[in-house]
């Protein structure tokens, strides 16, 4: 206390008359505001008020055209989560979406990109062809798809022919209630996986050759390699990408929209399809903006969920 | 010396490209979706531009029109004509003071000596008119005559018939009805709207839309049931599975080629069938969709109304190309050159005369259904818009077994009753 008491108070005037604080201040706190500024304002022009203005219109009767919109508070989530069939059918369609993007693309994608680290002549050929899918254009890929899913001129057409059989394998894919989700998700799989693929390869590639030469002196088989050296090598890619597609499920819309439009009978809906079903048929915008609030707040929790293992020590 | 020419040259040049007179004159923008559509009318509507140097029609051809217009004309800009796919989405910018009432145009151009009588009524909006209906629709029971003539058979009259008709047709092997509706999820709403008309009657489906009866009452609940029969049957496309899969370019061609027998579409294939017809060599007609008791009934629909944008710097002169747009002898022009379905005004003797006598016919019987009381209604034009949207989204769900025609009718009822507690319908012309 003594000691205190003999110092010479120092105020914040002295600070900023101070000629190292100024310095220090200028380069360390204004400097990089000044130049993170102009990207700070688009930032916030183009992506915060438009959030916020979306979050203000979820809680109105917005139809989408002009200025009326009465605030209803909480009357849209009420009914999105306890009137509307539609968005709950959507929302398990989200979810099986999910499901199937968390698993086959990455199974996959895993897999050939194991194989394909292993060639040292004509990989990059392969790569090419396994990554082409994924340049195409949703309504290319979507087009393609249709004819080859077409029941009377398909491959199911064309294998029924070869085999003899009566539409065994001719089926409307795209038609039938219990399909059309599945053949959806294999059509943007397609597209898809290749990418996941050159990331992994990539990933792997990074990996220090020594370890594998490590293990293998310690007699370590491919698939031990796979398991040791290989996942944990990748795992940070893995991990992202898990993250990114699980929050990408919630916005499928494209492939869905270009070939079942949600249909039959809502069987391939997703909320995406039917945010913009509400918004732009139904002039219902206020309703069509709570739903793409709540697809906001699941992107949320998935990230909530990974920055918790990131600060339990998990390697993300 | 040689700086100065090159600078006259320059002056020179640019005064060349300044159009004498340029501040006279007023451009009316109208955007419209590119296609083939636009490659037949747009030289059509550009004669306008010879009429009166002062006054020029710009078409901007834009890809997904409607929704780019209404960001647009929501947004204070857009173009001086405001074309909407139908009278429910003019209600929604009239609420919203997004386009001008038209009524003092309407009387000083003499709009009503031109249009029919409930056409100017289906652009009233709380009592004035803000739109006028474009591209006269109805549906039709097109047939592949050659088919029809060599297995015996002659088009029905009544829906008994229809449903007799459709089981010889489908014995013999042939699809009964030509559909599909991959390429447009809508289409569904084309049935609905057709069996409700001819099985429930007009009058039953016109007090059901002024709220006098509910959407459950029996009339609809037994014209849906026979949809979902001839559905289930497997007539639409060969099967529901193949309905749900079956795009536009398919159905056409499997009518025109023989495979199906017949078609249930709107006047608007009339465009198309020559085309693939032409291909096959095979040849096409059409009767009334059948009714219950054999009345012709006609349902009306529009395919796009046009409004003036209420940001427009020059209403006056939107209101005269509007005028001359809607004149008969401009959509007489239209129809004869690119069997455009004419707005809802008189088309001359003359015109009709000019005309594929199937087509005229059309036109001729449309006119005179909607002069007798046998109009009846299409959903696209005069339910509210959430109400048709679950009319084509829920019925797949009736046709795929998920719900109960009464579910379905139930859920139809519910919605019209919000929407029409809400003053959102169409205007209803009375009958």
């Amino acid at each position: 206390m003594a000691v205190l008491t003999q110092q010479k108070p120092t105020t914040m005037i002295e600070k900023i008359n101070d000629e190292t604080w100024r310095r220090r201040f200028l380069r360390n706190v204004l400097v990089p505001w000044i130049f993170i500024a102009p990207l700070l304002l688009l930032h916030i022009y183009v992506v915060t008020i438009p959030a916020v203005q979306g979050i203000y219109m979820s809680m109105t009767d917005w139809k989408g055209v002009g200025q009326n919109a009465n605030f209803i508070g909480l009357d849209n989530y009420r009914e999105l989560f306890f009137e509307d069939e539609s968005f709950g059918k959507a929302l398990g369609n989200n979810i099986i979406w999910m499901i199937f993007f968390l698993t086959v693309p990455f199974i996959l994608a895993l897999f050939a990109a194991t194989m394909l680290s292993q060639i040292k002549r004509g990989g990059m050929l392969y790569r090419s062809i396994l990554f082409i899918p994924y340049v195409l254009a949703s309504v290319v890929t979507i087009t393609i798809w249709k004819n080859l899913l077409n029941p009377q001129r398909g491959i199911g057409a064309a294998l029924d022919n070869m085999l003899g059989l009566e539409d065994a394998f001719g089926i409307a894919y795209l038609g039938r209630s219990e399909t059309a989700l599945m053949s959806i998700a294999f059509i943007d799989n397609w597209h898809f996986w290749g990418f996941l693929m050159i990331l992994f390869l990539a990933a792997m590639q990074a990996i220090p050759p020594v370890l594998y030469d490590a293990a293998k002196i310690d007699g370590a088989n491919r698939w031990d390699e796979f398991r040791h050296v290989t996942l944990p090598g990748i795992r940070p890619v893995v991990l992202f990408m898990f993250m990114m597609v699980a929050i990408w499920s919630f916005l499928a819309f494209d492939y869905i929209f270009l070939s079942t439009q949600g249909g039959p009978g809502g069987a391939s809906e997703v909320i995406a399809t039917l945010l913009y079903k509400s918004a732009f048929f139904r002039f219902e915008a206020g309703y069509g903006a709570a739903m793409g609030v709540i697809i906001s707040i699941f992107a949320g929790f998935i990230i909530m969920i990974f920055v918790t293992l990131r600060r339990r020590g998990w390697d993300i | 010396m040689k700086a100065i020419k090159i600078l006259f040259a320059i002056v020179v040049l640019l005064l060349a490209l300044v159009p004498v007179g340029a501040q006279d004159v007023t451009t009316v923008t109208m955007w419209f979706g590119e296609g083939a559509t636009l490659d037949c009318w747009g030289p059509i509507m550009l004669e306008f531009n010879d009429i009166d140097p002062s006054v020029q029609l710009e078409i901007v051809p834009q890809a997904d029109t409607w929704n780019v217009t209404r960001t647009a004309v929501a947004g204070g800009g857009g173009p001086d004509i405001v074309r909407t796919p139908g009278p429910s989405f003019v209600y929604e910018m009239a609420q919203a003071g997004l386009i001008l009432p038209m009524d003092s145009f309407s009387e000083s151009m003499g709009w009503d000596g031109f249009f029919f009588d409930w056409a100017l009524d289906l652009g009233l909006v709380d009592g004035q008119l803000y739109s006028l209906s474009d591209e006269l629709e109805t549906l039709l029971l097109y047939y592949n005559v050659d088919v029809f003539e060599a297995n015996g058979w002659t088009p029905p009259d009544t829906m008994d018939e229809l449903n007799a008709l459709a089981e010889e047709v489908a014995a013999a092997g042939y699809t009964v009805f030509s559909h599909g509706n991959a390429s447009w999820r809508p289409s569904n709403e084309w049935f609905v709207g057709e069996y409700m008309t001819q099985i429930a009657g007009p009058h039953n489906v016109y007090k059901a839309l002024t709220g006098q009866i509910p959407w459950t009452d029996e009339s609809m609940v037994e014209a849906m049931e026979i949809l979902d029969a001839h559905m289930q049957a497997g007539w639409y496309g060969g099967g529901i599975d193949l309905y749900f899969t079956n795009e536009g370019t398919t159905r056409r061609a499997m009518f025109a080629d023989g495979t199906a027998a017949m078609n249930i579409e709107g006047s608007w294939a009339i465009r198309s069938l020559g085309e693939y017809f032409g291909e096959s060599g095979q040849d096409w007609d059409w009767v009334p969709v059948p009714s219950h008791d054999g009345t012709d009934y006609f349902t009306i629909g529009m395919g796009n109304t046009s409004s003036i944008n209420a940001g427009s710097p020059h209403p006056e002169a939107a209101a005269t190309f509007l005028t001359w747009y809607f004149s008969p002898a401009t959509q007489g022009k239209m129809l004869t050159d690119c069997r455009k379905g004419p707005a809802p005004v008189t088309i001359s003797e003359e015109v009709m005369g000019e005309l594929d006598p199937r087509i005229a016919r059309v036109y001729a019987d449309l006119s005179d259904a909607s002069a007798n009381d046998r109009y009846g209604y299409t959903t696209w034009t005069f339910w509210p818009p959430k109400s048709d949207v679950y009319i084509y989204e829920e019925v797949e769900r009736v046709w795929t077994g998920e719900i109960t025609v009464m579910d379905y009718l139930e859920g139809l009822n519910e919605l019209f009753a919000e929407e029409l507690a809400a003053g959102d319908i169409p205007p209803i012309p009375a009958r």
